[in-house]
């Protein structure tokens, strides 16, 4: 009995979560006249808020620049974070100390605070409207780096040494004996980096104005500024939501094992 | 294969000296022990022949070549580790064959090869396994294949054995030698387990505090100790120690302490010109002590506390003075609890040894 209350309390903490977004989901799929209703069902299902989004603004081309932004971040974390895991977690050379300080440091700055200098900074190397800035600037990340070095702790020494013995270098040790061994660190970095990467708006917003450079929260943002708040605004404009939220959601289906057991495995609670 | 030389070799950490002065020349096939315990430096001295540890100074060779500051992969020798080190996620046949790989050796070559090692160790079963998927054991033997595959000049074993349980470690202590026989590859190989060491070693290396303590085949190491470590650190259960001093009677050197006085044996007498010695230590081997019927001129009283009954063998414990004496006896009838014993001792399998340790006897050898 106590079991089934407690399943019946988890069920409905789980509606709470669900119906915002299955609402969302449900409306763009909905006629002008339903739209605005609580219910998640349609007599008369369409894709005409799709069609229409499609129509109004660029969002192919923004859909295309957020996944080359957010996967080109992705990869570049896991790339140079890795390897600055792996400098700092197991190879001697002076001043490791001092950079896993300054590793730990760079965390305890608000992103807020950096934003005008590096903002300056995309100015000055003329970088405006381009997808360098969009990509420089999270190219490299603190938290990934104090992640990755913690589980690259706990890889024994002898298989470096094994390795070393086999003829490896540092490179091909990091890229095919640690990146084999560190699937869930990984999938949880590259998950977690694609999806700030990929809802990123205020730093799309500041350095990029060009319409066919623009990302897709981006644009998303700047459309739902404009246009009317009549039912079938509302209704493409959540359909616009769904295009931006489906990657990340599809992502996360795909990677989710990795994911939990990486929160398992490095201690890192939810 | 190649011999390997140390010469003068030394290596800190900081500000402490884990290895001093470590000469040693190993000849071609020879697989030479290094034991001592923990912290004492044989590790380190592996790894820096590995090219894994930087030398502070001094050089290393392997055969003709000047090794010390090549990269590991540049050194030609190949190493098995305690934890195997096997790369998880590769199958056994893969982790065997990544050394050849990497060293861009032909398929056809690598293919022959890891089969060669297939059937030396008998992995033809499991080379498809990933090592989650195998046994201590058989993970041992994968170390093992893609170590000879490589047909390296050295093979270097650190405490390979350790993880495994004492049946396994039997077994597998069997099959190195084998192996080693057959390949006929120089080796240096690292424990602290003394049977390893006594029964694989073409020679022993002893050391403590960094520094050699003695070298040479086991049996000599065991029978003509150099030093009290030795004594105390080679032989299990370990030599007994009495503390005392030497006397001269007539034309007999006597030792004396407060439990024993015993003439010594003529091919057991120490340094002719020494008279007498203020401090010095007797050291006897469990199984040169035995239980007397009666107190005599060779026997030391105490009293009994505990046997440990090993089979054909038992361990008698005796007090002796506030000291633990171990006798290894025939098993038989155990004495009663805190009874009185006596314990005859061999004065022809006596050790001596001065203050500072060393031994003091000329002629080692057991006649």
């Amino acid at each position: 009995m106590r079991r089934a209350a407690f399943y019946v309390v988890l069920a409905l903490a789980a509606v709470t979560f669900l119906y915002p977004f299955l609402w969302m989901a449900a409306t763009t799929f909905k006629p002008p006249a339903e739209v605005g209703g609580l219910s998640l069902l349609t007599d008369q299902p369409t894709l005409d808020n799709y069609r229409l989004m499609w129509t109004r603004a660029p969002f192919g081309r923004a859909l295309f620049n957020s996944l080359l932004v957010a996967t080109t971040i992705t990869l570049s974390v896991l790339v140079f974070g890795s390897a600055a895991a792996y400098a700092l977690a197991r190879l001697s050379f002076p001043g490791r100390r001092t950079l896993n300080v300054v590793t730990v440091a760079v965390l305890l700055i608000p992103a807020q605070l950096t934003l005008i200098p590096t903002y300056t900074l995309i100015v000055q190397l003329g970088w405006v409207d381009s997808y360098a800035a969009l990509i420089a600037p999270y190219a490299f990340n603190a938290t990934a780096i104090l992640i990755l070095r913690q589980f690259f702790l706990q890889v024994p020494r002898s298989l470096m040494d094994s390795a070393r013995l086999d003829g490896m270098g540092e490179l091909r040790i990091l890229f095919t004996v640690f990146w084999p061994l560190a699937k869930a660190p990984l999938a949880m970095v590259g998950i977690l980096t694609f999806m700030g990467a990929w809802n990123e708006v205020l730093w799309p917003l500041l350095v990029v104005r060009e319409e066919q450079l623009m990302t897709l929260p981006q644009l998303l943002t700047v459309f739902s500024l404009g246009g009317g708040a009549g039912p079938r605004q509302l209704a493409t404009k959540l359909a616009a939501a769904m295009v931006l939220v489906v990657p990340v959601v599809a992502a996360y289906t795909f990677l989710q094992r990795f994911f939990i057991e990486s929160l398992a495995s490095t201690g890192i609670k939810g | 294969m190649a011999s390997v030389s140390f010469e003068h070799v030394r290596k800190d950490f900081g500000t402490a000296t884990v290895v001093q002065d470590f000469d040693l020349h190993v000849a071609d096939g020879e697989l030479v022990v290094l034991v001592g315990g923990s912290g004492c430096g044989k590790s380190t001295i592996l790894r820096m022949l590995a090219g894994l540890e930087s030398v502070t100074s001094g050089t290393i060779r392997v055969g003709e070549r000047e090794v010390t500051h090549l990269a590991p992969r540049e050194r030609d020798v190949a190493m098995v580790f305690q934890d195997y080190a096997l790369y998880p996620h590769l199958t056994a046949r893969e982790n065997i064959s990544l050394g050849l790989r990497l060293r861009k050796v032909p398929k056809a070559e690598i293919d022959s090869r890891v089969r060669w090692a297939a059937e030396i160790l008998e992995l033809q079963p499991f080379l498809d396994r990933k090592p989650g998927q195998m046994s201590g054991g058989q993970r041992q033997r994968i170390a093992m294949g893609r170590a000879i595959v490589r047909e390296p000049a050295v093979f270097l074993f650190d405490e390979p054995l350790s993880n495994l349980d004492a049946h396994l470690r039997g077994q597998m202590r069997h099959e190195i030698a084998r192996l080693q026989r057959r390949v006929g590859t120089t080796a240096l190989y690292v424990t602290h387990d003394q049977v390893e060491a006594m029964t694989l070693a073409d020679r022993l290396v002893v050391l403590d505090g960094g520094r050699i303590q003695q070298v040479g085949r086991p049996i000599d190491v065991y029978r003509a100790p150099a030093n009290r470590f030795v004594a105390g650190f080679i032989g299990t259960p370990p030599m007994n120690f009495l503390e005392g001093r030497l006397e001269r009677e007539g034309d007999q050197l006597v030792f004396v302490s407060d439990s024993l006085r015993i003439s010594l044996a003529t091919e057991r007498r120490p340094d002719p010109t020494v008279d007498s010695v203020e401090a010095v230590t007797l050291g006897v081997r469990p199984e040169d002590l035995a239980l007397a019927d009666a107190p005599g001129p060779a026997t030391i009283r105490g009293h009994f506390i505990l046997a440990e009954v090993l089979g054909a063998t038992t361990h008698l414990h005796v007090e002796v003075g506030g000291r633990r004496l171990i006798a290894a006896v025939p098993s038989g009838p155990s004495p009663a609890p805190a009874a009185a014993v006596s314990l005859a001792i061999d004065p022809r399998r006596l050790h001596f040894f001065a203050a500072d340790g060393s031994s003091l006897l000329l002629n080692g050898r057991n006649p």
